[in-house]
C-alpha cells in the first residue's frame, strides 16, 4: 500500500482548504443558522458554475472537440492526478469545513457512475450532456430509499408496471438529497416486490414529468447545507428509453449489482467526511482548551491525544480502502470497515469536543456542537454501522444473508 | 510518498519469519511456557536465521534492517508466542538505547557479546519501572519488580534524558509470572551494582523509547491478530441453536470489531514504524500506536475468551494466553499511561490545523 501525494494534489488540497476557509465554512454555518438548505439561485452556486465545477465526468460523445474549462480545478494536470485516494482526501479536507455544502454542490452528483456504466450511448448524451458545460447550476440525484425501506434496498416497494410503450412508476422516496432541485432523478423502482434484486429497474424521471411531486424538504439535525426530499410518483408515465440500459441489462441480476457498486465507492467516502468532520471538532477543541488554560489538565490532553489517534487511524483505513480501488484490489470488506469505524471514531471526536467546552457546549452556537449534530449522519447514511458489520460478517465468518 | 507495503525483500522476510514461528513455535506454545524458556533447538534456528542480529548494522554483522521489518517481523513471531519472542531475542529493545545513546561503541560493547552466546538476554527498563535509591552514582541500589526474564545479562535503565548500563551484581528473584512466561518473569535486585556506562542526551532518548514502544507494539498486534483468528475459527466450528456461533449477530458482531481493531491498531504501526525509518519526528506516533495495540489489547484479548465460552477459561486452548499477555506486554515500558502522556503533550503543543499524518507534513 502506498500512496504518493504529489505536488499537483498537495495544491489540490490546499486549494480545497483555502477555498473550505474563504467559502464553505461561512456558508454552511449560515445554512445551519437559518435551518435550510442553500437556495438553488445562491450566488454560491453560481461562481462554482463559472469556475468550471459542477460538470460531468463522462467524456462527452466520441469525437467531441475537447474544451478547456473556465477554471483551475479542469487543469490537465490536477486530471492527471485523479484517483480514488484523492478524491478522499479533498473530500475530507471538504468536510472539515462543512460536509452539507459538499453534497449541495451542483453536478450530475450520485447517479452519474450509474449512467457512465450501465446508460446506453444514447442515454449519457441525454442525460449528461447538459453537465459538460451547465450554463447555470444543475443537480441530479439518486433516489433508493424510501420509508420502508433503508439499509435493505431489496425491500424497495415503488412499483413499476409496464404501459405500452412506456412505464407507470406509483411509489415514494424519501431523504433524497438535492431532489427538488433535481433536473432529473434516477428512480430506483421494482416490477416485482416479491423477486427481490432481480425486480430491480432504474428509470430516470425528468423534472416536470406529470405524477412526480410533493417535494417535501425534511427537516434535520444537522447538515442543513444540503436538502433532503421525499417525493411521491403517482402514476407517473415515463418513456420506455427511460429505463437505464434498456430492458436486456436487467435479465441479469448487473442491474442490482451496479447499484450495489455504487454503494462500494461510497462508503470511504463517508469515512473521509467524517475524519474531515473529526478534524475540525479536534481543532476547535485544542484552540478552545488552548484559550481557556486547560492544557493543564491530564484529563484535557489524554481526550486529545484519543481524538488524533482514532482519527489518523480512521484515515488509514479510508486511505487503504481507496487505494485498493486504485490498485484494482476487491475492497468490500475494507471500505465497510472504513466507513463503520471512521463514523463512531468521528461521533466520540465530537461528543469528546462538547464535553471539553461544559457549559458552553450546551449554548448552542459553537461549531463544535453543530459538527456533534452533523457527524451523527455519518454513521447511518450509504449503509449503517450495523449494516456494515454485517456485511463484514458476511467476509469473515460466512454469515448467512437470510 | 507513503509506503506501506513491505517490498519484496521484506516479504521474503515476513514470510521466513511465519515459516519459523509456525513450524518452530506454534507446536511448542504450552511446553516453552512450562519451562519457562524455549527449546534448545529452537534457539539454534532462530540465531542460524539472523534474526538476533535484525537491526544491528552492517558493520557489527547485522542485517541493518529498520523499524518497519521489526514490526512485520514481531507481529509474525507473536502470532505464534510472544513470550517465545522475547526469550528468542538476546538484543531485544535494549539495543535501541546502545544504539541512539552510545552509537556503535555502545553497541559493539554490550551487544556482540549476547549475539552468540546461548539463551542470553539483554533487558530494557525505563526508570519510572525502578525503584532506585540513587540512580545518578556509580552504585545502584534498588530493585525492578518485574521483567519478563530469569536470567539478565545486561540492564539498561532509559530515563528521559540518557541512560545506564548495568551488567553485574544483578540479583534475580524468580516469579511466577503473568504472561510472557517462556520468556521468564523475575524480580531484580541490586546493592551497590556498578554502573557499567552511562550515557546523556534527551533526542536520543527519546528515540529509543519510541522504538522499544514500537518493538512491543510489533509483539502485541501479533498476539491479538491471532487471538482474533483463533475465536473466528473456532466460531465457525462451534455450533449452538441449530447454527455456528459465529452466525449469531452478537457474536459476528464482535468478532468483525476485533478483526477490524487488530487492522486499525497495525495500520497506525505500521504508519509510525514507515516513519520512525525516516528518522526523528515520530515519536509521539510511536507512542500513539503503542497506546492503541494496548487499548485494543484490552478489548480483543479478554473477548477472544469469551467467544469460547467455557473452553476460552480452559488452558486446552491458547485463547487466555493471549489474554494474559497481551494485557502483560501492555505493561513494559512504564506503560500505557506514560505514552499516553506524551502522545498528548506533542499534539498539545501544536497549533490547529492538527496535521494528522504524511498528508500536510513537510
Amino acid at each position: 500500500m502506498e500512496f504518493n501525494i504529489d505536488k499537483a494534489m498537495r495544491e489540490r488540497l490546499e486549494e480545497t482548504r483555502e477555498r473550505g476557509r474563504r467559502e464553505i465554512r461561512p456558508i454552511g454555518l449560515e445554512a445551519d443558522r437559518l435551518g435550510r438548505p442553500i437556495p438553488p439561485d445562491d450566488p454560491y452556486f453560481a461562481m462554482l458554475i463559472a469556475r468550471g465545477e459542477g460538470r460531468s465526468r463522462w467524456p462527452g460523445p466520441a469525437g467531441r472537440p475537447k474544451t478547456a474549462g473556465t477554471g483551475g480545478a479542469n487543469k490537465s494536470s490536477a486530471r492527471a492526478t485523479r484517483s480514488v485516494v484523492m478524491h478522499l482526501l479533498l473530500a475530507e479536507e471538504s468536510a472539515y469545513w462543512d460536509r452539507g455544502v459538499g453534497v449541495a454542490n451542483p453536478g450530475p452528483g450520485m447517479p452519474e457512475p450509474n449512467v457512465i456504466s450501465m446508460g446506453t450511448d444514447e442515454q449519457k448524451e441525454r442525460f449528461l450532456s447538459r453537465f459538460l458545460e451547465p450554463d447555470k447550476p444543475r443537480w441530479a440525484c439518486f433516489a433508493m430509499t424510501e420509508p420502508g425501506a433503508g439499509s435493505d434496498v431489496a425491500g424497495i416497494r415503488t412499483l413499476a408496471r409496464k404501459d405500452g410503450d412506456g412505464w407507470i412508476l406509483n411509489g415514494a422516496k424519501c431523504f433524497i438529497g438535492n431532489a427538488s432541485r433535481s433536473d432529473w432523478i434516477l428512480v430506483w423502482a421494482t416490477v416485482d416486490p416479491e423477486a427481490g434484486r432481480a425486480g430491480h429497474r432504474a428509470f430516470v424521471v425528468e423534472h416536470g414529468t406529470p405524477g412526480l411531486g410533493g417535494f417535501k424538504i425534511e427537516k434535520k439535525m444537522g447538515l442543513k447545507a444540503y436538502e433532503s426530499t421525499s417525493f411521491t410518483l403517482e402514476d407517473c408515465r415515463v418513456p420506455a428509453g427511460n429505463l437505464l440500459g434498456g430492458e436486456e441489462r436487467y435479465q441479469s441480476r448487473a442491474g442490482f449489482k451496479s447499484a450495489m457498486g455504487t454503494f462500494n465507492a461510497g462508503r470511504p467516502m463517508i469515512a473521509a467526511n467524517s475524519v474531515g468532520i473529526g478534524r475540525a471538532a479536534l481543532d476547535e477543541a485544542l484552540t478552545f482548551a488552548r484559550d481557556h488554560d486547560l492544557l493543564g489538565d491530564p484529563r484535557v490532553r489524554d481526550r486529545l491525544e484519543q481524538s488524533a489517534r482514532k482519527l489518523r487511524q480512521a484515515r488509514l483505513l479510508y486511505l487503504r480502502a481507496g487505494w485498493m480501488v486504485d490498485a484494482g484490489k476487491p475492497n468490500v470488506l475494507e471500505a465497510s470497515m472504513s466507513k463503520a469505524i471512521a463514523a463512531t471514531i468521528a461521533a466520540d471526536v465530537t461528543a469528546l469536543g462538547m464535553e471539553m467546552l461544559g457549559g458552553v457546549g450546551a449554548r448552542g452556537d459553537h461549531l463544535i456542537e453543530k459538527l456533534y449534530r452533523d457527524v451523527k449522519a455519518m454513521d447511518i447514511v450509504e449503509g449503517t454501522g450495523q449494516i456494515q458489520r454485517v456485511i463484514m460478517g458476511r467476509h469473515l465468518v460466512q454469515l448467512p444473508r437470510d | 510518498m507513503f509506503d506501506l507495503s513491505p517490498g519484496e525483500d521484506l516479504e521474503l522476510l515476513v514470510d521466513t519469519a511465519r515459516s519459523f514461528a509456525q513450524d518452530e513455535l506454534a507446536p511448542r506454545v504450552r511446553d516453552a511456557e512450562s519451562a519457562r524458556e524455549v527449546d534448545a533447538e529452537v534457539r539454534a534456528a532462530f540465531r542460524q536465521i539472523g534474526f538476533a542480529g535484525l537491526e544491528l548494522p552492517e558493520a557489527l554483522g547485522g542485517a541493518a534492517l529498520g523499524p518497519v521489518a521489526r514490526a512485520l517481523v514481531n507481529e509474525e513471531l507473536a502470532a505464534a508466542d510472544a513470550g517465545a519472542a522475547l526469550a528468542l531475542d538476546p538484543l531485544g529493545p535494549a539495543q535501541y538505547a546502545l544504539a541512539e545513546l552510545g552509537g556503535e561503541e555502545a553497541l559493539k560493547e554490550f551487544a556482540l557479546p549476547l549475539l552468540d552466546a546461548d539463551g542470553a538476554r539483554a533487558l530494557l527498563v525505563t526508570r519510572s519501572e525502578c525503584r532506585l535509591h540513587d540512580a545518578s552514582s556509580d552504585r545502584v541500589t534498588g530493585r525492578v519488580p518485574w521483567v519478563p526474564a530469569d536470567r539478565v545479562d545486561l540492564l539498561v535503565v532509559l530515563a528521559p534524558d540518557g541512560a545506564f548500563a548495568i551488567r553485574e551484581g544483578i540479583e534475580v528473584e524468580t516469579l511466577r509470572g503473568s504472561g510472557l512466561r517462556a520468556a521468564g518473569a523475575s524480580e531484580l535486585r541490586f546493592d551497590g551494582a556498578p554502573v557499567a556506562a552511562r550515557w546523556t542526551g534527551a533526542a536520543p532518548a527519546t528515540r529509543a523509547l519510541a522504538r522499544a514502544r514500537l518493538y512491543v507494539s510489533g509483539l502485541l498486534v501479533g498476539t491479538l491478530r491471532q487471538a482474533a483468528e483463533f475465536s473466528r475459527s473456532y466460531a465457525l466450528e462451534r455450533t449452538a441453536f441449530g447454527r455456528p456461533i459465529a452466525h449469531h449477530q452478537a457474536l459476528a458482531f464482535l468478532l468483525v470489531d476485533m478483526y477490524a481493531a487488530v487492522d486499525g491498531a497495525r495500520l497506525l504501526l505500521h504508519e509510525a514504524a514507515w516513519r520512525a525509518e525516516r528518522g526523528s519526528g515520530g515519536e509521539a506516533l510511536a507512542a500513539s500506536a503503542f497506546v492503541e495495540a494496548v487499548e485494543v489489547s484490552r478489548f480483543v484479548g479478554p473477548n477472544g475468551v469469551q467467544v469460547l465460552g467455557g473452553h476460552g477459561f480452559m488452558q486446552d486452548y491458547p485463547v487466555e494466553k493471549y489474554m494474559r499477555e497481551s494485557r502483560a506486554l501492555g505493561l513494559v515500558l512504564g506503560g500505557v499511561d506514560a505514552a499516553i502522556e506524551e502522545a498528548g503533550r506533542a499534539l498539545c503543543a501544536e497549533e490547529a490545523p492538527v496535521s494528522l499524518s504524511f498528508a500536510e507534513g513537510p
